[in-house]
């Protein structure tokens, strides 16, 4: 018969010691701190590198799928839906609507902020419905925005630019726009 | 450029570039903090015994890590900065994997009264020789320059 064993804590129970912030401030704890160098370098493909580039001269760059006729913004290389290349390059304009929102209390490190932030998916205007990338919604409140309102791009001034999604600063609303 | 071409250089698209910060914070731990005050103030070694196998390590441990006994402060003495040299290694690259100007013997050195080992660069000219067996002794920073790291331990001779 197996004997039954009385469930006992391994390896027992010891009460940590804390390590304080005013301990590694006033050296009152030995320690190695250590900052290795970490870079790294990420190729964005053909399609990325021209919507980047396109964003730095003012443009928003999206690609024809001709199977599926579908506009893709951001831009790939195959639709991916249908697998099949992509070849057709369309100017698109900075204007859409917006299709889902969130409204933050955290910013970008977490921290909890006093004035939300807001961003969502913006889906631009030519392209099919429910597509769309992430940005920030500005010159809103918490309580104007809704889905569906239009918005346009508030672009960063041409020397400030970098080829980056930050280059439009956000969206504002479309005057003259609404529901 | 169209999908069905081919890229031949992986530098023609953009890269997107940044540096990751993963700092490295590791603090020794309560005996080992105790293990490096005592040599920001002395020229010895702390050694901790288990009670029950009779075995002495050395950075000291507050639990035996055979039999994980605890190991009570009274177990605790100093040791000389001296040991024996058991396994060595000649490196001729650093940690970038570039040639070194001249080759750095890193060996294991068993302290002595202890049955630890403790990682160390030995200092020598002398490359070709068979370093196991060898008693080396510790040689420590200056004591105002001490940081309480391992790096105290320069070399050993």
């Amino acid at each position: 018969m197996v004997e039954k064993k009385e469930y006992k804590e391994w390896p027992p129970y010891a009460p940590g010691t804390y390590v304080r912030e005013s301990d590694i401030r006033d050296k009152n704890i030995t320690y190695t701190w250590w900052e290795p160098e970490v870079q790294y370098s990420w190729s964005l493909g053909p399609a990325m590198s021209k919507f980047l580039k396109g964003l730095k001269a003012g443009k928003i760059f999206g690609i024809h799928c001709k199977r599926c006729k579908r506009i893709i913004v951001p831009p790939r290389m195959f639709c991916e839906y249908c697998y099949g290349p992509t070849e057709e390059w369309v100017e698109l304009p900075d204007t859409g609507i917006i299709e889902t929102f969130s409204i933050s209390y955290l910013d970008p490190d977490a921290r909890r902020i006093e004035e939300p932030i807001l961003v969502g998916v913006v889906d631009l205007d030519g392209t099919p419905p429910h597509h769309g990338f992430m940005h920030y919604f500005g010159e809103m409140t918490k309580d104007e925005i809704k889905i569906g309102m239009k918005v346009k791009a508030v672009w960063k001034p041409e020397n400030e630019r970098e080829g980056s999604i930050t280059d439009i600063k956000y969206f504002k609303p479309l005057k003259g726009g609404g529901e | 450029m169209g999908f069905l071409e081919k890229q031949t250089d992986p530098m023609s698209p953009m890269h997107w570039r940044g540096d990751m910060q993963a700092d490295y914070f590791y603090p020794s731990g309560v005996a080992g903090d105790r293990f490096f005050k005592h040599l920001k103030q002395n020229d010895s070694f702390l050694a901790s015994t288990c009670k029950k196998c009779n075995k002495v390590y050395c950075p000291p441990r507050l639990y035996c890590e055979d039999c994980f006994e605890e190991i009570p402060d009274s177990n605790w003495k100093q040791v000389s900065a001296s040991g024996t040299i058991k396994l060595f290694t000649l490196a001729k690259l650093n940690a970038h994997g570039e040639n070194l100007e001249s080759p750095k013997v890193v060996a294991m050195i068993e302290i002595d009264g202890t049955n630890s080992r403790i990682l160390g660069l030995i200092k020598t000219n002398d490359f070709e020789k068979d370093f196991c067996g060898t008693k080396v002794k510790a040689l420590l920073r200056p004591k105002d320059k001490r940081e309480g790291t391992m790096k105290d331990i320069l070399y050993w001779e």
